[in-house]
């Protein structure tokens, strides 16, 4: 029993002597989470020591052409090592950015164990798990790590200052709250009508673009609104039916006249029958998101609906007329008692509607970063707001999704951020652990490409558990000490005839 | 014997006091110090200073006083004599409140606000000099300096019209003024050298059209013709209206005329920034423009400068910051930003207080004692409190370093002047005695 321990223990010994362990993992109260299963892309296990050597080989490919960068990477690779450079030499400037030996949470194609993540310039150029990294590449070792596309902060304020055009006018790259967004995980948020990214230390590249949204008051509490805004999409109807059947005549050759006139036609309302633009609801009831369907079913639409508490309670009409739901899982409502239906608030509401294939995304309580009130409901802790999802039925890669891929998508983003794909904004965040584990941190950001936050060189909770790398002697420490406590546990108190503990070559050999 | 021996060994042991450079003229006043902090180097121990026509004559440990000489003997006494302080902002000596905008005509100097006292207010903190400077974002004014003299109420400016004050703090609005600002006088320059082109041409046409009428009417003289050119009714040809002979500009408006000076490089411009990020955005507005300007780093809610402290210190310029010690917000990180400034290769740092009030001007010494508790160099402190803000000031040679030769301007402090216990017991301005502590006090008891 105490050699089959000490066994067990050695082999964790050799695992652990491979990979940089945080200082957290030791903690035996409390191990670090591992991420729910989730479909594994298949790759042949291998070794770290392979997946991550670097080939002192500059590649200068763009996505699209990685077959013949390829085969010009094998003919230089003999030529730098004549040359005998260091090829693990790092060049700050080098447009190539390689994040190795994380577990990466592509969104749109499972997770990678331990592959790697190459960057050029702002964009991602490589997924996988065998990459040849450019020489003079900037890195990040994220052994142990887990990496995700970057979160996207759907309605949020005050992140970043500034809105609209003039963002990059009132842009503070420095701000506090931009910084506690990126430790966050945040690593772009909308901001009144602008799409903003948290470059940290620059005022370019950070207007990503505008929403074209058009808010629409559909509440039970206004019957008036509801019949003018019915009024209005009529009448936009009818003008749409007009200019069809005045160019159908026209293309037809016949005498038309002038186009039919859009006096009076509410242009967002326009906007939003021809597809240019997407509508925004609120609605929280049961009542009010039924009422909200009735109208998209008459004048079917884009759409996102902010709030729907009740929203499983309609799961099934929301998913058929293709709303888009921002929902705040933790957000309680109390059961309407004399409905002869569901009504209320569900710990499954977010499990429900994605079973309904509602796409949504999540926001907090509060959609800024706040110092007062309690802590863990705002936009600096925004995955915890989706772990109580998690915790409601939601399946683990669906929450993701719903920070990422799904928000991205109500944006009207998604070709840019929101999952780990070659060609898409190189922006990432790399965690000590599970994104929704309450004890995780954001150790690394990137954004365009650039490393914008360093848990360890930020002063904000570097002291907090500090990412440090385990020594052998610190390692072999801990695994005596568990050894005796172990022994201690099962009456075996001899610990001195244990066998001697064995070298790090050794153990790379025994290996 | 031993000691007429000494006495014979004494001259070479001690050093060898410093030539007269003019003749002995006036009556003499000696000063004998522990300390004097010349700012030009060491601080000389056990001095003394000849005093004569408001220079320092002689400055040494061996100085031969003259008869006749009124002698101020301060030794044993710890007191010590520096230049004295200049303050680049002292806000609370005007009352303009028109705020920011593009208003560049604005004076500092227009809108003083001098209390009866204003002068003893600072010569009692043994500052001589303050630049004040309009408040408000853009372009709000220009800066004046002025020295506290015994004209104690009268608005004396030393100098009336000295930097054009930018402030891009924190908004877009600032920034589109600045932008704007510089787009008009790009266009005013652009129409006053379109004018000077057509006055030119003009003139040039004239004297052409002139020449040419002269050799027309030589030509005809001899020919004894009727000269050929056009005339009207008077006998005058239509080209004969002469162009002025000097060139006159086009009315500038005002509030652009200051941004064209600085555009053509004849303005230095003090650039305001609240935080990191208005450096970036300055360096925007800048673009590949080529403009004199000093900086002036002025927190806002933002205290985060540290971030582009190499970006600052790469301009070579002279920083102005404010003295203090400041904690990133929800963090135990200490920043001291003078230090951080030093550190990364900037030489020339004027420190001003944080708060620009009569009791922020009050605690400054404190402030700055802080800041080189916690690790700036002492003599670029003091350099930062005097020299420094003197030359941006363009009055380096009001205040400057204490030698021979050099103005006796300098305050006796009764200790180290980082000491907050310490007072200014006199400040003195090319010999002249300013302020006495002994007797403004006597004073007050009266």
């Amino acid at each position: 029993m105490k050699n089959l321990t000490r066994f067990l223990l050695m082999a964790a010994a050799v695992w652990a002597l491979q990979v940089p362990l945080a200082a957290a993992s030791f903690a035996p109260q409390d191990p670090p989470p591992e991420p729910e299963p989730v479909p594994e892309v298949e790759e042949p296990e291998e070794e770290i020591i392979e997946e991550v050597i670097e080939e002192p080989v500059v590649v200068d490919q763009e996505p699209g052409d990685e077959e013949v960068a390829e085969e010009e990477v094998v003919e230089e690779v003999v030529e730098e090592e004549v040359e005998e450079e260091d090829p693990n030499a790092v060049d700050p400037n080098s447009p190539y950015l390689a994040i190795y030996g994380g577990d990466i949470h592509t969104v749109t194609d499972g997770v990678i164990r331990r592959g790697i993540v190459l960057c050029k310039n702002d964009r991602i150029l490589k997924v996988g798990k065998k990459i040849r990294i450019p020489k003079g590449a900037r890195r990040i070792d994220a052994h142990g790590m887990q990496v995700y596309p970057g979160l996207v902060g759907v309605d949020t304020s005050g992140i970043v200052k500034g809105r609209g055009t003039s963002l990059r006018d009132d842009f503070d790259p420095y701000a506090l709250n931009l910084d506690l967004g990126l430790a966050g995980g945040l690593t772009i948020v909308q901001t009144g009508n602008a799409m903003a990214k948290l470059a940290r230390g620059t005022l370019d590249g950070v207007l990503v673009g505008q929403t074209g949204w058009v808010n629409l008051g559909y509440s039970s509490t206004s019957p008036g609104g509801r019949r003018q805004l019915r009024e209005s999409m009529r009448k936009v109807r009818d003008y749409m039916r007009e200019v069809r059947s005045w160019e159908t005549d026209k293309a037809m050759g016949e005498d038309v006249g002038e186009e039919p006139s859009s006096k009076g036609i509410n242009g967002g309302h326009l906007a939003l029958l021809q597809g240019k633009a997407m509508a925004r609801f609120n609605a929280n009831s049961l009542k009010d998101l039924l009422s909200v369907c009735d109208f998209l079913e008459e004048y079917p639409m884009q759409s996102v609906i902010f709030g729907g508490q009740e929203a499983w309670a309609c799961a099934g009409r929301l998913g058929r007329v293709g709303a888009q739901m921002v929902i705040t899982p933790r957000a309680k409502a109390w059961a309407d008692q004399t409905l002869n239906a569901p009504s209320g608030w569900s710990i499954e509401n977010a499990k429900i509607l994605w079973e309904h294939g509602v796409p949504f995304s999540i926001l907090p309580q509060e959609r800024w970063i706040t110092t007062g009130g309690l802590a863990g409901r705002d936009m600096l802790t925004l995955p915890m707001e989706a772990a109580f999802a998690i915790r409601g039925g939601l399946p683990q890669d669906a929450a993701l999704r719903a920070l990422t891929l799904d928000a991205a998508k109500i944006l009207g983003v998604e070709d840019l951020v929101g999952s780990v794909e070659p060609g898409k904004d190189a922006d990432l965040i790399i965690c000590d652990g599970d994104l929704f584990h309450y004890r995780t941190f954001v150790q690394w950001s990137v954004v365009n490409g650039k490393m914008v936050y360093d848990k360890e060189a930020a002063p904000y909770f570097a002291h907090i558990r500090p990412r440090q790398v385990a020594s052998f002697e610190e390692v072999m420490e801990e695994i005596e000490r568990a050894i005796t406590e172990t022994d201690e546990e099962v009456g075996l108190t001899d610990v001195a005839e244990a066998p001697a503990i064995d070298a790090p070559e050794e153990v790379a050999d025994s290996e | 014997m031993m000691l007429a021996s000494m006495l014979l060994l004494m001259p070479t042991a001690l050093p060898v006091a410093q030539e007269p450079t003019r003749d002995p003229v006036g009556r003499a006043t000696v000063y004998r110090f522990d300390t004097i902090e010349t700012l030009d180097g060491e601080a000389l121990k056990n001095v003394t200073m000849l005093v004569r026509d408001g220079i320092i004559e002689r400055m040494g440990q061996a100085v031969v006083v003259p008869d006749n000489a009124e002698v101020h003997d301060y030794r044993g006494t710890g007191k010590v004599a520096m230049p004295p302080f200049a303050l680049t902002h002292a806000d609370f000596l005007h009352s303009d409140r028109r705020g920011g905008g593009r208003n560049a005509r604005f004076l500092a100097a227009d809108s003083l606000w001098l209390a009866e006292d204003w002068a003893n207010d600072l010569l009692e903190e043994g500052i001589l000099m303050v630049g004040i400077d309009p408040p408000g974002n853009g372009m709000p004014g220009r800066t004046s300096v002025l020295l506290a003299d015994d004209q104690v109420g009268v608005p004396n400016p030393l100098v009336a019209d000295l930097h054009l004050k930018v402030d891009v703090k924190g908004s877009s609005s600032s920034k589109r003024l600045v932008r704007d600002g510089l787009k008009a006088a790009d266009k005013a320059i652009k129409n006053e050298e379109k004018a000077k082109a057509d006055w030119e041409k003009a003139r040039a046409d004239w004297e052409a059209a002139q020449k040419k009428k002269a050799e027309e009417a030589e030509a005809a003289k001899k020919k004894g013709e009727k000269p050929a050119a056009a005339q009207d009714g008077n006998g005058k040809g239509k080209d004969d209206k002469e162009p002025p002979k000097e060139f006159t500009a086009p009315k500038m408006d005002p509030n652009i005329e200051p941004l064209v000076d600085w555009v053509r490089k004849e303005r230095v411009a003090q650039i305001w920034l609240g935080s990191a990020a208005d450096w970036l955005h300055w360096q925007d507005l800048l673009g590949e423009r080529e403009l004199p300007y000093q900086i002036v780093l002025r927190h806002g809610n933002s205290q985060n400068f540290h971030e582009v402290v190499d970006q600052i210190a790469a301009t070579g310029l002279r920083v102005d910051v404010a003295a203090g010690i400041s904690y990133l917000p929800y963090t135990r990180t200490r920043v001291n930003l003078p230090a951080e400034l030093k550190a990364a290769g900037v030489e020339k740092m004027i420190l001003s207080p944080r708060s620009t009030n009569l009791t922020g001007i009050q605690s400054f010494r404190l402030s700055v004692a802080q800041v080189v508790a916690a690790g700036l160099d002492r003599d670029i402190a003091l350099r930062g409190m005097t020299l420094e803000p003197a030359a941006s000031m363009g009055q380096e040679e009001l205040i400057a370093p204490l030698a021979v030769g050099a103005p006796a301007t300098f305050v006796i402090w009764s200790g180290d002047p980082l000491d907050p216990m310490t007072e200014a017991m006199q400040v003195l301005s090319e010999g002249e005695v300013l302020y006495d502590r002994v007797k403004a006090e006597k004073e007050e008891q009266r």
